[in-house]
């Protein structure tokens, strides 16, 4: 131990003292302990409140003022994380057993044989590091949480966080993460007056280094989405850039499409996401794509742009992996059957109540088995073309 | 957090290669046992890796990163990794995500072997 462990000795004989310092010089000589000493438990409480940092008390049971056992029973009332030894005539196994009931971590007997109490000092020295260890690991473990609360925050904030109302179309989006922070993300936002981008992603792996990963691919891509027209083109630019040095092969596989709210033309372009589905007067088929791959895996790979065309009415679900891989007790999956006969029977429902719906699907599928991968969908219906 | 789902990763020596034939599903629960797995056989100085996947029900995305790691690290040593026996689902996780075109990817473990 680097700072002398502070003990207090509690006794009511003089000699003690003395002999205390006596037989523990060295170990003082050399910084390794600090003693103190007090009279009674009264002086002794005075000691601690003086120092704090006191972690070990010896004490004799009979004292005039304030006796031993009065004193553990004061110092389990104070929230100091103080370790007792009591020290008391041998054979007086009453007071003993009270003192350990008590809280005592272990006794001495009188008279005292200081080779055993050498031994039960640095028995119980080791017990309080123990403990102190424990305690700051505790301590920096709820720090921890508290940071993963607030990046759980952060990270919800940079959501859309009200979706945006027009009576051209309605859309809704769901995400609910396995753990604190997640490694999906959505985004909807305006390209210009008449066009809508819509985004739907998912990074490998979870927790922190997904998180830090989602961040930057979303704010990559919002930057391309204001320079490229071609979503195609706007992929390609974000996987040029998380390709570079990127030794921990994090990948994100992400849909991006340009709603044109005039004509309802839809250019996307699908970097190895799972097809979303476009529901169209009660059908549910995959939104085709072109051959492409998630980025950050391939640095040369070119992209391609995709195009169909939303009627007025027709709907578009986007989602990622966790929802169709949600499995129950019986490691079934959700699967992608279950989805579309889902979105085929509620085809005509509310934006928000189908995917209240979905949600609640899977989790009833689910059946309490916890989710091991994050959960979000999108889904957006046409009301009506906006006059050009 | 999620229970840790069963995997493990048997491997044998085959044609001096390491076949590694991960057992179970790989999800993020569980996917420090695969790279432990890999990390071991490339700090023996292994660069021959086959994966059999046959015995492989499930693979997310962190363990797809494991795989795309091996790879990527290998081939900076100048070795090689494979992939085969893979099933019907996890081939079309590897077709969705492009992986099938980044990874070697083979029939049968001979297939697979045969290109080491």
């Amino acid at each position: 131990m680097s700072t002398p462990a502070k003990i207090l000795v509690v006794d009511d004989e003089e000699d003690l003292e003395l002999l205390m310092r006596q037989r523990f010089r060295r170990q003082v000589r050399r910084g390794e302990y600090e003693l103190h000493f007090a009279r009674n438990g009264r002086e002794a409480l005075d000691v601690l409140a003086e120092m704090p940092e006191i972690r070990l008390v010896l004490s004799d049971i009979n004292m005039p003022v304030m006796d031993g056992l009065t004193l553990l029973s004061q110092l389990e009332e104070i929230e100091a994380n103080i370790s007792a030894v009591v020290v008391s005539a041998y054979g007086d196994m009453a007071n003993i057993r009270t003192a350990m009931n008590r809280g005592a971590f272990d006794f001495v007997t009188k008279p005292i044989d200081f080779n055993d109490l050498q031994v039960t000092v640095e028995k119980t020295l080791r017990h309080i590091q123990v403990l102190e260890d424990a305690l700051a690991s505790r301590d920096r473990l709820v720090a921890l949480r508290q940071e993963l609360v607030v990046a759980s925050q952060v990270q919800t904030s940079v959501l859309p966080a009200a979706l945006p109302v027009t009576e051209h179309f309605d859309v809704q989006a769901e995400m609910i993460p396995a753990r604190e922070i997640g490694g999906d993300f959505y985004d909807f936002f305006s390209v210009d007056e008449y066009r809508m981008g819509l985004v739907i992603a998912d990074v490998s792996d979870k927790g922190i280094p997904a998180a830090l990963f989602t961040m930057v691919s979303r704010a990559l891509l919002k930057a391309a989405a204001r320079n490229h027209e071609s979503p195609s083109a706007c992929l390609y630019e974000v996987n040029q850039l998380v390709s570079q040095d990127n030794d921990a092969c994090m990948f994100v596989t992400l849909f991006y499409a340009v709603l044109d709210l005039r004509d309802g033309r839809l250019r996307y372009c699908n970097g190895g996401h799972n097809p979303p589905r476009l529901i169209c007067q009660g059908e549910v088929q995959e939104v085709p794509s072109s051959d492409d791959i998630a980025l950050g895996i391939f640095m040369e790979h070119e992209f391609h742009d995709n195009e169909l065309v939303l009627g007025v009415g027709d709907a578009l679900f986007l989602y990622t992996d966790g929802i169709t891989e949600a499995c129950n007790a019986s490691e079934e999956e959700f699967g992608e059957g279950r989805l579309d006969e889902l979105l085929a029977r509620r085809a005509d429902a509310d934006i928000p109540d189908l995917i209240a719906e979905v949600v609640g699907a899977v989790e009833e599928f689910a059946g309490g088995v916890a989710q091991f991968d994050d959960m979000t969908c999108l889904a957006l219906r046409m009301n009506s073309n906006k006059p050009a | 957090m999620a229970n840790q789902s069963s995997l493990t990763v048997p491997s044998t020596e085959q044609d001096d290669a390491v076949v590694l034939c991960p057992n179970g599903r790989v999800d993020g629960t569980n996917v420090t046992i695969l790279q432990g797995a890999v990390r071991e056989r490339l700090e023996a100085g292994q660069t021959r890796l086959v994966f059999d996947m046959v015995d492989l029900n499930y693979i997310s995305s962190a363990g797809l990163r494991v795989l795309l790691m091996a790879a990527r690290d290998l081939q900076a040593q100048g070795g090689k990794a494979v992939f085969c026996n893979l099933s019907e689902q996890i081939r079309q996780v590897f077709e969705i995500t492009g992986f099938d075109k980044i990874l070697a990817v083979h029939g049968n473990r001979e297939d697979a072997l045969a290109t080491l």
